[in-house]
C-alpha cells in the first residue's frame, strides 16, 4: 500500500522533542527520534492505555506473510485532550502511519501520525508548523 | 476525624437547642424545623476563611505551556564534581542523541519524586480545605499533602518520594517548603540522586488569570553549590478532567538488567 502525497514524510514539518520544562517517562534514546518512516497495515489491536498508547500493526509481506509490528505513541492523558480517543482506532481499520523507527530494527517504534480509514490524519505528536 | 466531625455537630447542635437559636435560620438556608442537620454558626466553619484564597480552580497543564514574554531562562545548575560529571554525560547525550534523554527508575513506573513529579507533561490539580492544600498530580496517580494549618512540622518523618511539605500563604502566593525526599529520585532532568539534605522551597501564584507560576528553589550542597531556581508555567482548563493513571497497566519502557533504556515488544495474542 502506498502513501499518498501530503500525508507521508515531510522532513520540514519536525516533531517537536518534547524538551522544556515538561520531561517525561522516559528516555527516547531507544528511537531513532525525528527520522520519519512510513508504514501501512491493518489494525491488530489499539491498546488504550497509560503510560502509553499501543498500536499492534499486521503488515503483510506478500505470498502471504505478514508481520507484527509494536509502535509505542503518546498517552491516553496526552492524546485523549488532543481529539483522540479508545475509538479512533480499531481492528480491521486499514491505516497508514508515520513513525520514528526503533534503533534496534526491530518491528516496532513510535506513532507520530496516523491516516485513519475515513481519510482522515491524526497527529499523534505536538507539531511545529501546523 | 469522621468521627470528631459528627462529635462536633451534635455538641453544636446541642448548644443551638439549649438556646433556642435552631429556629434562627439564615435567609434562604433551610430551616432547623425542616432539616436534620442543626445549624452552625458560620463564624465556626473552618471552610470560610477558604472563599478569601485565589481561585485556583480548573486543571493545570505544563505541556508547551512557554514562559511570558521577556522571562530569561535559567541559567544552567552549579554543581559539585561528581554531579557535574553526570549532568556533563546528559547533556553531551543531548547533543548527540535527538529527544528525551535523562534516565531514570521511572521508565520502570518507579513514581518521580518531587520536583519532577510537578514538572511531568500531565496536568495537576489543587484543592483547598482548612489548614491543607492537596496537590493532584495525573502522572502515576500522585497526592501531594501541604499543611498549612500552622502545626509543627514533623521533626524526623521517613522519607518519600513526595517528601513531607508544610505551606503558608504570603498574600496569593503559596510558599511551600518541602525535605525528607527519598535521595535516590531525582532533583533535576539528567541528574539521579541527592542527599538527605534535598531541600525545596516553592512559591506558586498566578502570574495571569489562567497562568500559574511555580517557582522551585533547590537546596544539596552536596549536589548544588548554590540554590538552584527554575520556574515552570502551568495554563488553566477549565474543563479538562484528571485521568486515571496506572503506570503499571501496559508499560513497555522499563530499564534492562544494566539500567539501561529498553523497549518491550511481547504482549499477549489476540484470541
Amino acid at each position: 500500500m502506498k502513501i499518498r502525497d501530503g500525508f507521508a514524510l515531510m522532513p520540514v514539518i519536525v516533531s517537536l522533542l518534547l524538551m522544556g520544562t515538561a520531561s517525561a517517562h522516559h528516555s527516547t534514546a531507544i528511537f531513532e527520534w525525528g527520522k520519519e518512516k512510513a508504514l501501512a497495515g491493518t489494525v491488530e489491536k489499539y491498546e488504550w492505555t497509560q503510560p502509553h498508547t499501543f498500536l499492534w500493526l499486521l503488515v503483510e509481506q506478500g505470498q502471504g506473510k505478514v508481520q507484527e509490528w509494536g509502535l509505542e505513541g503518546m498517552s491516553p492523558s496526552w492524546l485523549g485532550r488532543r481529539g483522540w480517543s479508545r475509538h479512533t482506532l480499531n481492528s480491521g481499520d486499514k491505516v497508514s502511519i508515520v513513525y520514528y523507527p526503533l534503533r534496534d530494527h526491530r518491528l516496532g517504534g513510535f506513532y507520530v501520525r496516523i491516516r485513519l480509514p475515513s481519510g482522515q490524519t491524526m497527529d499523534a505528536l505536538p507539531q511545529r508548523g501546523r | 476525624m469522621g468521627r470528631t466531625v459528627s462529635n462536633r455537630l451534635a455538641a453544636i447542635g446541642a448548644i443551638a437547642l439549649m438556646t433556642g437559636c435552631s429556629a434562627q435560620s439564615a435567609p434562604g438556608a433551610p430551616s432547623a424545623a425542616s432539616s436534620a442537620a442543626p445549624a452552625r454558626p458560620a463564624a465556626d466553619n473552618p471552610y470560610a476563611a477558604l472563599a478569601k484564597l485565589p481561585d485556583w480552580s480548573g486543571v493545570w497543564d505544563p505541556f508547551g505551556v512557554r514562559p511570558p514574554p521577556g522571562q530569561a531562562p535559567p541559567p544552567p545548575p552549579k554543581l559539585t564534581p561528581a554531579y557535574e560529571a553526570q549532568y556533563a554525560k546528559y547533556l553531551a547525550k543531548n547533543r548527540t542523541t535527538p529527544g528525551i534523554n535523562f534516565v531514570s527508575s521511572v521508565a520502570s513506573c518507579v513514581p518521580p519524586g518531587v520536583p519532577q513529579s510537578m514538572l511531568e507533561p500531565y496536568p495537576i490539580e489543587f484543592l483547598f480545605t482548612p489548614g491543607r492544600v492537596t496537590i493532584l498530580i495525573e502522572t502515576d496517580s500522585l497526592i501531594r499533602r501541604i499543611y498549612t494549618d500552622g502545626s509543627p512540622a514533623p521533626s524526623d518523618p521517613d522519607p518519600s518520594y513526595q517528601g513531607t511539605s508544610v505551606g503558608h500563604w504570603d498574600g496569593d502566593t503559596l510558599v511551600v517548603e518541602t525535605w525528607a525526599i527519598l535521595p535516590e529520585t531525582s532533583p533535576l532532568n539528567g541528574i539521579n540522586g541527592h542527599s538527605d539534605k534535598f531541600h525545596l522551597t516553592e512559591r506558586i501564584r498566578l502570574v495571569k488569570p489562567d497562568l500559574l507560576a511555580i517557582t522551585t528553589t533547590r537546596i544539596d550542597p552536596a549536589v548544588f553549590v548554590e540554590p538552584y531556581t527554575t520556574t515552570a508555567y502551568y495554563q488553566r482548563h477549565r474543563d479538562w478532567k484528571i485521568m486515571e493513571y496506572v503506570c503499571q497497566q501496559n508499560n513497555h519502557d522499563a530499564l534492562d538488567a544494566h539500567g539501561d533504556p529498553a523497549f518491550s515488544l511481547s504482549h499477549k495474542p489476540e484470541q
